[in-house]
């Protein structure tokens, strides 16, 4: 509550006000004394690190957790909720970052599911056109009623889920990282969604971590860092770094490391006529050892494709694969292991890191054949390797012992790096979304964290959809589209606009 | 095994700021009630009733010494251990002739080759687990009744005799029992193989995205298995006398229930040998009382349904 500021009221007064929320969970105090307002039409960012309460409001608001002291207010009527059915029925409706969309029922089908009073069997006529005008009313009337949601991409998907919240009566509608997931022309889309749904009249609560979309789209902005609201502003009253500032409390430096003048020639990875069949190829690239090299395309462009095929986790590519000028054969993950290829996956629970398990664990997971003799580990080696590692990577070494699930996003995804730092046997680190649903500070670190690998000599191979990382980041961008190559750029040379055209329309 | 059980127990926060939650007051409440339950059973505490519970316990718990690195490797259970165990039986009392510690190896090393082959099914075919185990359950038991002709063998000599002392008042079967559990438990927590099964069983993805193939570590973990069970069978035949394949039906019924109880998840990547001593004990002494005080096998039966049941509810209060 630093430094509260009311927003100027409107003669209409909030929609949602909010007073005073607290909610603790055992020793941790989640909320403290939150408050903000909303106004009909207004979009409002809730900004924040990981843990400074962002999805526990969500949950209070959407009758998922009950507060322990505050009140909600909606349209100046006190609202208890037990239960988000609850919430659904006073017109708040939450869009989250995980799709709940069922792939094999239609667009029609999705868009009624779950909404109270909608009779099982739903054909009826003003159920379609009703669903059918809210889709117009979005931008989106291209998508059929009647197609399988399957056949949709994922930015599509994400309309079908706040058409469904909007046919619900909404008058409230919170996303919560909607665009997590999406490549940057599908956040486009989504966005010219949400403007439409602004101007019919209805409030958005807006969490987002890109900040391009909190000056893209919202109007007002809700800060908030270790379960308090820091700040409450204007858009227009913040750029950029005070924003950043506001939500880190103290200042950061700039985002990406410098780049520095690279004189090494040697290739530490080179494709060449890699394919995999009906997704990519052939591609030939190279990764100069101290260099990072950025593929970036649309999701399903087949840079993650490539990325994975490199690591051996594709079963039917062909071709060929360098790592320090000898062949690796392609399609065995222990041989890429065993070539120096290092892999750091961006779904850090589905392939990243061992969350069962304690982070001194996860950090020496690929080194227990090393520091073992005869089969036996040597275990006091393992440790002190293990905080070797948690100090090069910037883990608080106070966590070894701490089950790696109870880590915040931006640590567990400083653990799968750590594993690969003083690996003398490793040559190139291969890396998809570094940086999916890592908060602000967190990230700066980790591209520090590259930086600092690359200036030890390994050569960086990324793939991300996100263009201000491949710009900031990359001292080579490549662009792809539909599996093939289409411009590779130096540092200097790579601008946004060119970027997006290549990975869009690359005939234009 | 102070070291083990602190490795096992770091998932419960960090030892500065360990605190009881309500399904550990439950577990403390469980173990207390039991134990208040056993002392008050007249005829609990005296040598020959303890004796025949901890010898009772010692063939099942080897073979849940076995089923702990199948849960942990991330597998849930075999079906086929029981089968595994009485094959094993036959092949010892069929190799005794040869000398008996020749023989104890070569039981050993075929209920490891048993299982580590369907291991290797299961992690490199990436088989289910439950389906072939349940198809090596009727293979192994088909299989062996066609070249046994449905009848047991019988230990004719003396070569067995060792494995049916006792040393002193303490029963053969619980050192063997006991013998088992170290061995495991420092397999766990001391080996490369231990560590990467735990691994695989924690997240089978990202072991393979670290450029490690779980496979290997699923087959070693069946073969380690196969081992434990034989040595359960090595004590039966010793026993009884005999290698028959009626012995140790059931006995991975029981033997998942020890591991389960003891508080190893069923969903892999946690846990630990001692866990499933402790969960053996727990279930050993609940059906001594009940024999004590008279119930029938019925009543056995359902009481270890109860107590498992028990179990997977406090599991699920815990992973939420």
């Amino acid at each position: 509550m630093a430094a509260e500021e009311q927003n100027p009221q409107q003669p209409s007064g909030p929609l949602l006000s909010v007073k005073g929320l607290s909610k603790r969970f055992g020793g941790v105090q989640a909320l403290r004394n939150v408050s903000l307002a909303l106004r009909p039409g207004e979009i409002r960012a809730i900004c924040g690190e990981n843990g400074a309460g962002k999805s526990t409001l969500v949950k209070v608001l959407t009758g998922i957790v009950t507060p322990d002291t505050g009140t909600l207010h909606l349209s100046g009527v006190e609202c208890r909720f037990n239960g988000p059915r609850q919430a659904q029925a006073s017109g708040i409706n939450l869009v989250s970052q995980e799709l709940s969309v069922c792939p094999d029922l239609s667009v029609l089908d999705n868009i009624w599911l779950g909404t109270i009073g909608v009779p099982f069997f739903h054909r009826r006529q003003h159920l379609r056109e009703q669903a059918a005008q809210t889709l117009q009313s979005l931008g989106a009337g291209n998508i059929g009623l009647d197609t399988p949601v399957a056949q949709l991409s994922t930015g599509e998907r994400q309309i079908v889920e706040i058409v469904r919240m909007l046919a619900r009566d909404t008058r409230v509608l919170i996303l919560d990282e909607p665009t997590a997931t999406l490549s940057d022309q599908e956040i486009g889309r989504v966005l010219t969604a949400l403007r439409a749904v602004k101007a019919s009249g209805k409030s958005l609560l807006y969490i987002t971590h890109r900040m391009s979309e909190v000056f893209d789209l919202c109007d007002t902005a809700t800060i908030m860092r270790n379960g308090e609201v820091v700040a409450d502003r204007n858009i227009a009253d913040l750029d950029r770094n005070s924003l950043i500032e506001l939500m880190l409390g103290r200042p950061l430096e700039e985002m990406y490391p410098s780049r520095h003048a690279n004189t090494s020639v040697s290739v530490a990875l080179s494709l060449r006529g890699l394919r995999i069949p009906k997704v990519a190829g052939p591609i030939d690239l190279e990764v100069p050892a101290g260099q990072i090299v950025c593929l970036t395309g649309q999701v399903g462009s087949g840079a993650e494709a490539v990325v994975r095929a490199v690591c051996g986790l594709v079963d039917n590519a062909t071709g060929h694969v360098l790592v320090d000028n000898s062949p690796m054969p392609l399609a065995r993950p222990e041989k890429a292991f065993k070539a120096g290829v290092r892999f750091v996956s961006g779904d850090r629970a589905g392939e990243g890191i061992f969350v069962s398990q304690p982070v001194a664990g996860n950090l020496v997971a690929t080194r227990l054949q090393r520091r073992s003799r005869m089969g036996l580990l040597n275990r006091m080696a393992l440790r002190a390797e293990a905080s070797q590692l948690a100090e090069s990577a910037t883990i608080d070494p106070k966590r070894l012992n701490s089950t790696a699930s109870e880590l915040s996003g931006g640590n567990q995804q400083k653990i799968a790096f750590g594993r690969n730092i003083a690996d003398p046997d490793t040559r190139v680190i291969v890396m998809i979304e570094p940086t999916r649903g890592i908060d602000v500070g967190a990230r700066a670190e980790i591209y520090k964290l590259m930086r600092t690998l690359c200036q030890q000599g390994y050569g960086i191979l990324v793939a991300s959809t996100d263009f201000s990382e491949v710009l900031g980041l990359g001292d080579v961008i490549i662009t792809m589209y539909r599996g093939a190559i289409v411009g590779r750029y130096t540092a200097d040379q790579a601008t946004m606009p060119r970027i997006v055209a290549d990975i869009t329309h690359p005939e234009a | 095994m102070p070291n083990a059980i602190s490795l096992s127990r770091s998932s419960t926060g960090t030892p500065t700021q360990r605190r009881f939650e309500p399904t550990q007051y439950a577990r403390i409440a469980i173990v207390l009630a039991l134990a208040a339950f056993a002392l008050t059973t007249p005829g609990f505490l005296t040598e020959a009733s303890l004796r025949s519970l901890l010898s009772a316990m010692s063939f099942v718990g080897c073979v849940a010494v076995g089923m702990t690195f199948i849960t942990i490797s991330g597998n849930i259970m075999s079906f086929s251990l029981g089968a595994s165990l009485a094959a094993s039986t036959i092949v010892f009392v069929a190799t005794l002739p040869l000398g008996t510690w020749t023989s104890f190896t070569i039981t050993l090393l075929f209920g490891a080759a048993l299982n580590a082959l369907q291991g290797w099914v299961i992690g490199y075919l990436r088989a289910n687990p439950i389906i072939v185990s349940m198809a090596a359950f009727s293979l192994i038991i088909g299989i062996m009744s066609v070249i046994t002709d449905g009848n047991g063998l019988y230990i004719m000599g003396t070569e067995a005799v060792i494995f049916k002392r006792n040393m002193g008042p303490v029963p053969g079967p619980l050192i063997a029992f006991l013998a088992c559990a170290v061995v495991g438990q420092l397999i766990l927590s001391f080996t490369n193989i231990g560590r990467t099964i735990m691994l695989s069983g924690s997240n089978p993805s990202a072991l393979l995205a670290a450029g490690v193939e779980p496979w290997r570590s699923t087959t070693w973990a069946y073969s380690f298995a196969g081992m434990f069970t034989s040595v359960a069978a090595v004590l039966i035949a010793s026993r009884y006398g005999s290698g028959d394949l009626l012995h140790g039906a059931g006995f991975e019924y029981s033997a998942i229930s020890a591991v389960l109880v003891g508080g190893t998840m069923i969903q892999g990547g946690h846990g630990s040998v001692v866990r499933t001593v402790l969960g053996m004990l727990i279930i050993a002494i609940l059906q001594a009382i009940l024999v004590l005080r008279g119930f029938s096998t019925q009543y056995q039966h359902l009481t270890l349904g109860v107590v498992v049941l028990i179990v997977i509810v406090l599991q699920w209060k815990r992973s939420r």
